[in-house]
């Protein structure tokens, strides 16, 4: 089985090294490099091609949501997870903006991050279970506070279905395939999904699934 | 004048000796008293004092002269009439003796006549005297020697009439008739001698009053003109005075402006310095520390996982990954505390929406907000500084409104960037309250020259609204 390459963004030597040694124990995982600022890492991204890119928000020169921004803009095959110190909406929101597929809190890599790179490098996303919670309860307190309707009430059974798998990271065509029906069926679901929710893209599609805790 | 200026420069001295911290020249304290508001309280009270003298004296000095004057008219006249009485009793008396001696012969008119003789001899005589008793010894002189001269007269005349009883025709008598004629020729000479001296001395008078009227002009005329340099003095040294007054006022005014100014300006470099500081500090908590403990946190992963199935160093591992998670999670809300990382790494809307999350988590209000065409690319102190006042705004929002619901707006236009904070809370009476919150806000604002207002309404809640201008360089071109 070939072995999926990784390259390591974090400016702290110290996080770069204990994330190196937790995925070089795995069989399947290879570092490919390491960079510490956003602008190395783009370059290495080009010249390296990795399946992954493990990325820290916080780096100089450039942050790592403006590089991950570059590198799916440049090579939108690369996977890219974002490695972060905080579990709020802000920072979830501009990571699924910036074309990253999965967050994960620095305090839970460790537990996780084994799982997300395999979820993310086959096209899914992936987030801390601590992140998804706090933006679950974040949601569901804002409800309660406002006293409004939850609008996930307002989907139909066929259109929740659509909403997981594409919150997954699930194409347009993948869902089709999946569902057996015709992928302009799909975008139909999809806009009708977003109408319902007052949402605006896909990254507020995934941000929105993992409020509701439908995926993690 | 004198005593005056003395003792107010022993008020001056006491002035300078309360302060004796202030080493003074004598020279420029003499240069001081000049100019000082009790050489002029001084001043002012002599000129005034100088003018109601002058005032006063002019009048007592013309009323005592009026008095005089008529006095001594009065003694004139009086005199005057003393001697007609005199003159025309000499007349009378030598009309008696000539009709005594021509033309009565019986006893009885003889009589008559010496009566009338008498009468006009004691009348005479007692107006005289009344006349010289009211002069003073020095002045009697002449009517002195006339009422002599008369007394003389009166003898000689008493004695012819006598005479002329007992021998009317004699030869005896003419010898003393001329003396009587003699006598009564001198008594009226006497008179004209003294009507003269009278007549002199009103002369006189009239001259000694002319010359004490023109001593009088004179000294008004002196006193005048010091007076007049007097004023004059005193004019100058009140414009020297309000001249210096507004000098000072002047060198004040400039002097409290320079301080306003600096002390914006170190307010300005002080909540600068402070936010840097913050900065600074919740980067090393975040970046430093946090980032330690996070590697912290793999590295106990990673031993985890080699370290077999061994329970209590299992269990070792698991509390040090407890307290390590702990950590970071104390560090970063400690980071986020000082200044939340989402303003440097994500701007200033995000940032807003965080903190409108976490106040609504931490307190029972829900926070919106709203933002309106706002650039990412806004110069640095303006985010921090619209973020300090939000965060200031729903601080009040939470601690003294009791509101339920809070909407922040932030607007971007051309030349301003708008701020609206809005309540439902109980509001509050803008004219009386001004906390030290508010303060710090205008504060901050007025430093960008931006305007801060406060609405509210015990029933409507409350209203806080910024306006900022904006650099006239669009943000936007700057990177």
């Amino acid at each position: 089985m070939k072995k999926l390459r990784i390259l390591l963004a974090d400016d702290h030597i110290v996080m770069r090294t204990g994330l190196r040694a937790l995925l070089e124990r795995q069989p399947n995982l290879e570092v490919v490099g390491e960079s510490e600022n956003g602008r190395e890492t783009v370059a290495l991204a080009a010249a390296l091609r990795p399946d992954v890119v493990v990325m820290d928000v916080g780096m100089p020169v450039l942050n790592g949501i403006e590089a991950t921004q570059t590198i799916v803009t440049q090579n939108p095959t690369v996977a890219v997870v974002i490695l972060s110190m905080h579990a709020d909406e802000s920072y979830v929101m501009r990571a699924l903006k910036s074309g990253a597929r999965g967050y994960l809190l620095k305090d839970s890599a460790a537990a996780d991050l084994i799982g997300a790179i395999h979820a993310i490098s086959q096209g899914k996303s992936f987030f801390s279970p601590k992140v998804s919670r706090i933006l679950a309860e974040d949601y569901v307190r804002v409800l309660k506070q406002k006293g409004a309707v939850d609008t996930y009430d307002l989907l139909t059974s066929r259109e929740r279905e659509i909403l997981q798998l594409l919150a997954e990271g699930q194409t347009n065509k993948d869902v089709a395939t999946a569902l057996n029906i015709s992928p302009y069926t799909v975008e139909t679901h999809r806009s009708h999904i977003l109408q319902k929710l007052n949402l605006h893209n896909s990254a507020e599609l995934v941000l929105y699934a993992v409020r509701k805790g439908i995926i993690s | 004048m004198a005593t005056l200026s003395k003792l107010a420069g022993q008020d001056g001295e006491q002035m300078t000796q309360q302060e004796p911290d202030r080493p003074v020249a004598s020279k420029s304290r003499n240069r001081e008293w000049f100019g000082s508001r009790a050489a002029l309280f001084a001043g002012f009270g002599t000129l005034l004092i100088l003018m109601a003298t002058v005032s006063i004296d002019s009048l007592y000095t013309l009323q005592a002269f009026e008095i005089h004057n008529t006095q001594i008219r009065q003694e004139f006249v009086y005199r005057e009439h003393t001697l007609e009485q005199v003159r025309t009793g000499v007349y009378e008396s030598g009309d008696i003796i000539s009709d005594y001696a021509v033309i009565e012969s019986d006893p009885q008119s003889h009589e008559r006549l010496r009566d009338e003789f008498q009468s006009i001899r004691n009348e005479t005589t007692a107006s005289l005297k009344a006349c010289i008793e009211s002069l003073p010894a020095d002045k009697r002189e002449p009517l002195q020697r006339l009422a002599d001269e008369l007394e003389r007269y009166w003898l000689k005349g008493g004695r012819l009439l006598a005479l002329l009883a007992k021998e009317n025709k004699g030869l005896g008598h003419s010898a003393l008739r001329s003396d009587v004629l003699s006598q009564y020729a001198e008594v009226l000479a006497i008179t004209r001698e003294v009507r003269a001296v009278n007549d002199n001395e009103l002369k006189e008078t009239d001259w000694r009053i002319a010359e004490t009227f023109a001593r009088f002009r004179r000294r008004l005329l002196v006193l005048g003109m010091i007076g007049f340099s007097f004023g004059l003095i005193l004019a100058t040294t009140t414009i020297v005075y309000a001249g210096r007054l507004e000098k000072s006022l002047q060198e004040k005014y400039r002097e409290s402006l320079q301080a306003q100014r600096e002390l914006k300006e170190l307010s300005k470099r002080l909540v600068d310095a402070e936010e840097g500081e913050r900065r600074a500090i919740s980067r090393e908590l975040h970046d430093e520390v946090g980032q330690s403990l996070s590697a912290l946190l793999i590295e106990v992963g990673n031993l985890t996982e080699v370290c077999g199935e061994e329970a209590a160093l299992r269990q070792g591992l698991q509390r040090i990954k407890t307290l390590a998670e702990n950590c970071v999670n104390e560090v970063r809300n400690m980071a986020l505390l000082l200044r939340p990382s989402m303003l440097d790494d994500l701007g200033l809307v995000a940032a807003l929406d965080w903190q409108g999350r976490e106040t609504s988590k931490r307190t029972s209000m829900l926070v919106e907000t709203v933002d309106e065409n706002v650039s990412e690319s806004l110069p640095e102190e303006y985010k921090t500084c619209v973020y300090r006042i939000v965060q200031e705004a729903l601080n009040n929002c939470s601690k003294h409104a009791y509101a339920k619901n809070v909407r922040v707006v932030v607007r971007q236009e051309a030349k301003y960037l708008r701020v609206s904070i809005e309540d439902d809370g109980k509001g509050f009476d803008t004219s009386r309250v001004r906390g030290l919150g508010l303060v710090g806000m205008n504060e901050r604002v007025s430093q960008f020259g931006g305007v801060l207002k406060v609405e509210s309404d015990p029933a409507r809640g409350t209203r806080l609204r910024v306006d900022l201008p904006l650099p006239s360089a669009p943000a936007d071109l700057e990177n």
